[in-house]
């Protein structure tokens, strides 16, 4: 196994920190040269499991924090999201069917389904007390 | 985030500036809402420079046009970029929505 220099940082469990969130990303982007694109995916992407992770994934009023690490490596960007919340696996979640008219479109489960979408594998584990997920996605440089 | 917005008799224009996120979205929702209820019918929705969007935003556009089509009003998106385009098209909301390239298209089309 190879040993990757991994770029982290802590949320709290806040929507506020949504911005946190987005100014880390913009900084460790520039650092590791991350296109805008997939920038702004890897965003979506956590911002969702973040949004949910603090919806639903804690049954006290407590703070909590939630850890981002990030690698790239040869041209593949990992992103690990560890939360010390109720055990919850999005990857088991089922997506939507997807709507074809206004009617039958309901926005539950949405959140993941654009996660699931936007990167190449989501892999979910659950060690001792924390979820661990562990996104992947090419690095497409144009 | 910064909603800009013009009205013109039942028609409302709503230009969109920033991130639509879990934190603006509530704002947002308030703003078309509170045109609806003062005589809005027509929504156009420019987002030319909208940064972000997650699906706290795709659930305001999705519960304003439901109530836009209860009262047969109109709803038109657009000037996306397009990572955000892309988003709706992921959720499946290009599907219901009608999404055009320029402001200009947007308003003659209503």
């Amino acid at each position: 196994m190879t040993f990757q220099t991994c770029m982290s940082f802590e949320l709290k469990n806040n929507l506020s920190e949504l911005s946190t969130l987005c100014e880390r990303l913009e900084r460790i982007g520039g650092a590791l040269g991350i296109p805008r694109r997939l920038l702004f995916e890897i965003n979506l992407a956590l911002d969702e499991l973040f949004t949910n992770i603090i919806s639903y994934g804690y049954a006290d009023q407590s703070e909590h924090s939630i850890r981002v690490c990030i690698s790239a490596e040869n041209d593949l960007l990992t992103v690990v999201l560890e939360d010390d919340g109720i055990p919850f696996n999005p990857v088991e979640r089922l997506s939507p069917e997807l709507p074809c008219t206004l009617e039958e479109c309901k926005v539950g489960g949405l959140g993941i389904h654009l996660v699931k979408n936007l990167m190449d594998e989501v892999v979910y584990s659950r060690c001792g007390n924390k979820n661990v997920l562990t996104l992947k996605k090419a690095i497409e440089k144009n | 985030m910064e909603i800009i917005e013009e009205k013109r008799g039942p028609l409302s224009t709503f230009k969109l500036q920033g991130r639509l996120d879990s934190n603006t979205s509530q704002v947002f929702e308030k703003r078309i809402f509170d045109a609806m209820s003062d005589g809005t019918k027509n929504v156009v929705i420019d987002f030319k420079d909208l940064d972000y969007i997650s699906s706290a935003g795709l659930r305001v556009i999705l519960k304003a046009t439901k109530a836009l089509k209860r009262e047969d009003g109109k709803i038109r998106l657009c000037a996306m970029q397009d990572y955000v385009k892309e988003v709706f098209e992921i959720a499946g909301f290009d599907s219901f929505l009608t999404i055009v390239p320029t402001l200009d298209d947007a308003l003659k089309s209503m």
